[in-house]
């Protein structure tokens, strides 16, 4: 996998490949690729400026 | 008055007889009381006593002699979601966290949906261009507090809660539940049409909550297809689709409508019933489920066919909207299937020309009748209990029509609007024949509760709030060439504004430190806000010589109930009668002008100040509990229960 290294606890990463490989992730790296752009979108609203534009107007009380 | 309770009912329903199935105590014993709740979204207490005197009422009269009838006090601001989450709760804004149909991240200034959020699947399962949900996403009801029927549940009271606003996704705790306002469609929106026509020249109005698609007809075939959402099961996001297939006659106004394994003919001017909408995510293994109705407006010498937003089907929702589950398709099973979207009435269709008038109240009424079908079937079926009902059409017809009935209007239309004059006032005397069926069906220790969240006011000048923050200069733009061209707030210069709109009623400060681009240091914002409001106070619309706005709060005074504070906007502004804050405003665009004429079909609101437009209270019988506003209306309602303590103190 290309990029930055990340250090993580040692704790932290056992459970991360404890639970990636519970969770059906083929890796540990794509269970925290997958947490970090969740957390990612979040942050940055997952709605595109259409989706939003789209649900506000739908309301009627805005046209 | 009849009392009857029976296990099974029969219930005449457009003109077929139709088993009632019971909603009572279950296994739970017998309440022996019954307590209803109508809830008519923006009926207005002038008007109501308007109707009442002139005699058009007679059952709310008889309500008003052997009962109560008073004005009841609405939320600040008197929004339907505010309003409803207050009567729900028994808090305000500050307790409940509802303060606006619309709300900020005020990191990103992103403006969303203030009831209810998404939340994305878990884990996904990645492989080739499809990906697989591990669990599934995750809707969720951003109303805080306990609504007051998990109180009565906790009593042993059997309560049913059909359509309250600001309760998507349902609660859970009654034990049935039917969502109402903050009910997506199956794209995630209030409610996006879609119109199909060969002129679509003919619209020339913005269009918004709907697509216009322009068509050609080849050979008198026109091959379409309906949107659905992003494919969940789609890396990348391909929206889903649905085919469709229109056989125009040649001659005759009629047209062949094919979807999927669905035939219907309709004529000009009818209308189909609600059709199957499947939405193919992965084939042969899943597929996503709507329903939708189609309307053929015209067929020669242009075509114009309108389809409904694709509606979640109460049989297959694709999202939780009842409580049990299962409940949702009960009642379709035993009335027909039913809009589950929220503010069904086409007010955009309407709005944008696509619909006319006429179109319009067609519509509206077929939304009044699948509501009354589905309130004669609960209602034939209510035994023990509670039961809250709940009819939108007041709020969302008086919108569209309140041009109509006032003629000095800048919207009115003395020709256009003559058949339309008393569309009104015959919703209100609908209502009342609505009270005295079921008061028929209560005994005299039963209670009727009536009631609206807000009274209703025309909308005939628009406030541009960020306007007039811009003219005052608390809001700067970057480019001031491009002023009322960008929306979203796309052309402010954040480092120099101190405060900015967004929302029907909200203002906020721009504070360093709280908004992502803040500018105002913390220390300076009660000097901004009390700067802004005084300012706002002094404001005169220069047409008509009187104060646009009524009153201005604060959020740090005006709220009791204070564990979501923080969230709310800084100042809430109590419009005077006839102003409302402008479309553009509520997101966060400017405009050439701080004040204009509403000259938009949508010609009434209730963005007033809440003492301009209080709702209306009546009962069957002298209450147990005074009631002065929303706020303790849940509190009346236990205590028919001899129920007190609400709402619930950590």
């Amino acid at each position: 996998m290309g990029g930055s290294k990340i250090k993580l606890d040692k704790d932290l990463l056992a459970k991360v490949k404890r639970y990636a490989e519970l969770a059906g992730y083929s890796s540990p790296e794509e269970f925290i690729t997958h947490a970090v752009e969740k957390e990612l979108a979040k942050l940055e609203d997952a709605d595109s400026e259409d989706e939003i534009r789209r649900r506000l107007k739908g309301l009627g009380y805005i046209s | 008055m009849k009392r009857q309770r029976r296990p099974t009912a029969w219930l005449i329903c457009g003109g077929l007889w139709v088993v009632v199935a019971s909603f009572g105590c279950g296994s739970r014993p017998p309440v022996g009381k019954r307590v209803i709740v109508l809830g008519f979204d923006g009926m207005d207490y002038g008007l109501t006593r308007r109707l009442m005197s002139e005699g058009r009422l007679p059952n709310f009269e008889r309500l008003s002699r052997i009962g109560t009838f008073q004005p009841l006090g609405t939320s600040i601001p008197p929004q339907s979601p505010v309003a409803w989450s207050n009567f729900i709760t028994g808090m305000d804004a500050g307790g409940h966290g509802i303060y606006d149909f619309l709300h900020r991240d005020s990191l990103t200034l992103t403006p969303y949906l203030s009831t209810s959020r998404t939340e994305p699947p878990g884990h996904i399962l990645k492989f080739g261009r499809w990906q697989l949900p591990l669990s599934g996403g995750k809707m969720e009801l951003l109303r805080h507090g306990t609504p007051f029927w998990e109180v009565l549940e906790q009593h042993g009271i059997p309560t049913t809660v059909i359509r309250i606003p600001a309760n998507f996704p349902p609660s859970g705790s009654a034990s049935r539940e039917l969502s109402g306002m903050g009910t997506p469609d199956i794209v995630g929106s209030s409610g996006m049409f879609s119109f199909f026509t060969t002129a679509p020249e003919r619209i020339t109005d913005k269009v918004t909550g709907g697509t216009v698609y322009g068509i050609e007809l080849e050979n008198g075939v026109f091959k379409g297809k309906l949107k659905g959402p992003p494919n969940p099961l789609s890396s990348t996001g391909d929206t889903v689709k649905a085919d469709f297939t229109v056989h125009v006659d040649a001659s005759r106004p009629v047209a062949k409508i094919v979807l999927g394994d669905q035939e219907v003919i309709l004529q000009e001017g009818e209308w189909s019933e609600w059709l199957d909408v499947k939405f193919t995510l992965l084939r042969f293994v899943q597929t996503l489920r709507g329903m939708c109705r189609f309307y053929v407006r015209r067929v020669h010498p242009e075509f114009e066919l309108y389809v409904t937003p694709i509606n979640l089907d109460p049989f297959h929702p694709a999202m939780p909207i009842s409580t049990p589950a299962e409940f949702a398709g009960d009642l379709a099973r035993a009335t027909g299937r039913y809009y589950t979207q929220e503010m069904p009435e086409e007010t955009k269709a309407l709005r944008s020309g696509v619909f006319d008038d006429a179109d319009f109240m067609r519509q509206a009424s077929m939304v009044v009748e699948e509501e009354q079908r589905l309130y004669q079937y609960v209602l034939g079926g209510f035994e023990d209990g509670f039961l809250f009902y709940y009819f939108g059409n007041t709020d969302q017809i008086s919108h569209m029509m309140w041009r109509a009935m006032d003629p000095s209007h800048p919207a009115h239309d003395p020709v256009a609007d003559e058949p339309y004059r008393h569309v009104i006032e015959d919703l209100y005397v609908e209502a009342d024949r609505i009270v005295g069926e079921t008061l028929e069906q209560l005994g005299d220790d039963e209670t009727l509760f009536v009631m609206s969240d807000h009274g209703f006011a025309p909308w005939t000048r628009s406030f541009n709030v960020n306007t007039w923050l811009k003219e005052n200069g608390y809001l700067a733009l970057k480019d001031p060439s491009r002023q009322g061209e960008l929306e979203y707030f796309q052309n402010v210069d954040w480092s120099r504004t101190q405060a900015y709109a967004l929302g029907l009623n909200s203002l906020y400060i721009n504070v360093r430190g709280r908004e992502g681009v803040g500018s105002v240091p913390r220390g300076q914002r009660q000097i901004v806000l009390d700067e802004i409001a005084r300012g706002l106070m002094r404001y005169v619309d220069p047409k008509t010589g009187q104060r646009a706005i009524a009153n201005v709060y604060s959020r740090d005074e005006v709220y009791q109930d204070r564990e979501y504070l923080d969230i709310g906007p800084d100042l809430i502004l109590g419009f005077a009668r006839g102003v409302r804050g402008s479309d553009e405003s509520a997101l966060g665009q400017l405009s050439s002008e701080i004040i204009f004429d509403n000259t938009s079909k949508w010609s009434g609101d209730h963005m007033a100040d809440h003492e301009v437009i209080p709702g209306i209270l009546l009962s069957n019988r002298p209450l147990q509990r005074s009631v002065t506003s929303l706020k303790n209306l849940a509190a009346a309602v236990l205590a028919e229960f001899g129920i007190e303590g609400f709402p619930p103190r950590e």
